[in-house]
């Protein structure tokens, strides 16, 4: 009998220590809840002075530190993660407040993360993310804040900023995200495997055939004339290539089909990548290389042109640090061998004409808006971050949506980035990315499947009309 | 009364109904669920499926027509019977020969169960730098002993080496404990007898450790057969999306790609269930073929 007694009072205690983790749980949320329902950031602008909403923005009336989850893609090789570290650092010194940051390298991974994320109510407060097609699903279900009804409460959220050049939802052509800096994407030049393949820097009327002439030369003297791992991102050949079989007035257009003049230039895109494969311009082992591994070719001199985006400065620039994270550790002699220049061009498309703008923003999400707690916090963030002083920071050589830009300051820069933006003051034209429309499964036959196209396995007409037929049954 | 406790099992039932509601929501739910998820239209992870695809069949009709499932699942056998004779024959020969020394013992028990401890992902940077083409252990290795050109360890034709060799590499250690445990449980008096009965160190082995070794043995080649199905980390931190050319997907990372890479969730489900379904038929063949005996 006694040990019955203490095998119940044993259960009981299993089934009370259980009941208890749940409660702590809740008793650890309700008391930050508690705790929170008082917070919000001190500087936060006060909201519109409209007696109708004074209930919907209590957060200006209270007080204490609020903790805010933010998700960017400044991370990793991100020319501005380290610009955003400081700028989150400035604002938790000013507000009282702290970012708990979530932030990782833009790749198909992050993608699915973030969407997964929506998906299950683990959303951050506020995003730096693609305003493309890739954010189609988290405002289709409604779990962002669109700006105007930001205004609404706060008017003037985001008034710094080109009204023009905030890019709107592809779902309801609203407005959600606030743009903080431009991108483009463009070709670097390693001019020491130039100088000694005896190659001229190329210009602005750089061809496709002059291009196809230097990498002969470049490859008949040892080097390899691209750097792309085709197996793992031939995002940006993906792109140009298309593009240099279209315009900038039709590249944004996305075909009905492979058959039709649209599909058709995809499939001459597809088939231009298959021809630099088979003349050996890309490294050997582009099929199973990784991009770090064909990204260090070129920055150890072994290959001499590489399309990327802006983002791909800080990259360069951190591979002739001594220490990565120490910019007083810059080797500049060596930074002097980089320069960046136009993709060759080809038909329509001249080399001037450049994929980039403002692909990314600031969104604030309907979980930290509904938040009493948040709501003030998550606006105070992207005010900061969006602000005018801040935005030239991230900007550097590239665009931005500020409405008063201020004067660039090149004692600021390094030599890449001067070289950077001397390269943007020749373009023509300045074209979104179809990629960004594009987005999902329909990618895989010609981003994953480029290895199949490239080696003849699959034929790019194939490719690229699987691709299609995915889009359009989306 | 004192031994009544014993005969009432109602108090360990209470004991077990925890455990069994953690399975039953953590496993069994989700299992279930991947079942149906696998017949419905899903391409967004964490998104409720709404409706069934047209036919309910989709996903495993085009399993039959995938090559890629095909080879994803070539290559698991093939991981199988890497797994069976690399780890648990090489841990057999490493532990007869631990057994059959004087000193240090302890230390190559230690040395050989190390890359246990060590993560997979960890392991799988650490091999991608072996095996770099450009600067790459090996190939430096190879570039100081004469050799001219570059090896690509990751090449279409050698890529699968490359990637069941530190998969190898990583759980002899494992099956090597168990085995040298094994080893220890047998009866000195055995090797004694067999001594002066002059019975020679190899006889020793042949007549004594091996058979008295066999449920040992069959125990880490089931255990070996199926970790072979479940293996994915290292694999995919070496060779992502199955490259080169989708040559080198297993079961388990073919499955990730399409729900993770492709969003192609309800495929990714199917593959789940294909997964589950070759485990347990190999299950079944390996149980078969190594049958404990009883002494």
């Amino acid at each position: 009998m006694k040990k019955r007694i203490i095998a119940a009072m044993l259960t009981g205690a299993m089934v009370l220590s259980m009941t208890a983790c749940g409660n702590s749980g809740d008793a650890g949320s309700t008391a930050s809840t508690g705790g929170d329902t008082g917070a919000a950031a001190p500087e936060a602008e006060a909201p519109a002075a409209d007696a109708g909403q004074e209930e919907a923005a209590p957060a200006a009336d209270a007080a204490g530190p609020v903790e805010l989850v933010v998700t960017t893609t400044f991370a990793g090789e991100d020319s501005n993660a380290q610009n955003y570290k400081d700028a989150v650092k400035g604002w938790e010194a000013e507000t009282g407040n702290t970012v708990v940051d979530t932030s990782a390298t833009a790749d198909e991974t992050f993608k699915t993360r973030v969407a997964t994320d929506f998906e299950t109510g683990s959303e951050p407060d506020v995003l730096f993310f693609f305003n493309g097609a890739d954010s189609n699903s988290f405002i289709e279900a409604g779990k962002v804040v669109s700006i105007d009804e930001i205004r609404a409460e706060y008017p003037d959220y985001a008034s710094n900023m080109n009204e023009d050049l905030i890019t709107a939802s592809l779902v309801d052509d609203k407005k959600y995200a606030v743009p903080a800096n431009g991108y483009w994407e463009a070709m670097f030049v390693n001019t020491e495997v130039l100088e000694a393949a005896g190659v001229a820097m190329p210009g602005a009327d750089y061809t496709m055939d002059q291009f196809k002439a230097d990498c002969e030369k470049i490859k008949a003297a040892g080097y390899a004339p691209i750097a792309a791992a085709l197996g793992n991102i031939p995002h940006y050949w993906w792109e140009f290539a298309i593009f240099n079989n279209q315009s900038p007035a039709n590249h944004l257009e996305i075909p009905e089909s492979a058959a039709d003049e649209g599909g058709q230039s995809w499939v001459a895109g597809m088939n231009d990548i298959k021809e630099l494969y088979e003349l050996g311009y890309f490294p050997e082992n582009t099929l199973s290389a990784t991009d770090d591994e064909t990204f260090a070719m070129f920055t150890e001199g072994k290959a001499a042109f590489l399309i990327d985006g802006s983002w791909k400065v800080g990259g360069i620039v951190s591979s002739c640090q001594s220490d990565p994270n120490d910019p007083a550790t810059l080797d500049t002699a060596k930074l002097d061998k980089f320069d960046v220049t136009y993709v060759p061009g080809k038909g329509s498309r001249k080399a001037t004409d450049l994929v980039g703008g403002l692909s990314s923003g600031y969104f604030i999400t309907r979980k930290a808006w509904d938040d009493p707690a948040k709501r003030a916090a998550a606006v105070s963030f992207v005010e900061y971050l969006t602000s005018d002083e801040m935005v030239p920071k991230f900007a550097q050589h590239g665009a931005s949506a500020l409405k008063n830009a201020p004067e660039v300051d090149a004692s600021e820069f390094n030599s890449l980035q001067i070289k950077a933006m001397n390269m943007m003051a020749g373009t023509t034209s300045l074209t979104g990315a179809v990629q960004d429309l594009f987005a999902g499964d329909c990618r895989v036959s010609t981003f994953d499947g480029m290895p199949e196209i490239v080696t003849g396995r699959v034929a790019a007409e194939d490719a690229v009309a699987e691709g299609l037929e995915a889009y359009h049954n989306q | 009364m004192g031994a009544n406790i014993y005969r009432n099992k109602k108090p360990a039932l209470a004991f077990l109904l925890p455990a069994f509601l953690f399975m039953v929501v953590f496993l069994y739910y989700p299992f279930f669920k991947n079942i149906l998820n696998s017949f419905m239209h899903l391409k967004q992870l964490g998104a409720s499926a709404t409706e069934f695809n047209t036919p309910w069949y989709t996903n495993y009709e085009e399993m039959l027509h995938d090559p890629n499932v095909w080879t994803s699942v070539k290559n698991t056998i093939i991981m199988m019977l890497v797994t069976l004779i690399g780890q648990v024959g090489i841990a057999i020969i490493l532990a007869l020969m631990v057994d059959n020394i004087g000193r240090g013992k302890q230390f190559f028990r230690t040395v050989f169960f190390f890359p246990i401890v060590i993560s997979a992902t960890a392991l799988g940077l650490m091999f991608n730098l072996i095996f770099l083409r450009d600067k790459g252990m090996v190939n430096q290795i190879l570039e100081i002993l004469g050799k001219q050109n570059l090896t690509d360890w990751k090449a279409e034709g050698i890529a699968l080496i490359t990637m069941m060799a530190p998969v190898m590499w990583q759980y002899v250690g494992f099956y090597f404990v168990i085995l040298v445990t094994g080893l220890n449980n047998i009866s000195d008096e055995l090797y004694e007898a067999a001594r002066i009965d002059g019975a020679t160190a190899l006889q020793r082995v042949r007549y004594i450790s091996v058979p008295l070794l066999h449920n040992v043995i069959c125990t880490c080649s089931v255990l070996a057969v199926t970790g072979a199905l479940k293996v994915f980390d290292l694999p995919w931190v070496m060779f992502p999306k199955g490259m080169p050319l989708k040559s080198t997907f297993l079961t388990g990372t073919y499955m990730y790609y399409q729900t993770m890479e492709t969003k192609n969730v309800d495929y990714g489900a199917a593959l789940a269930v294909l997964i589950v379904v070759l485990g347990v038929i190999l299950a079944k063949v390996v149980n078969a073929i190594f049958r404990e005996k009883d002494y």
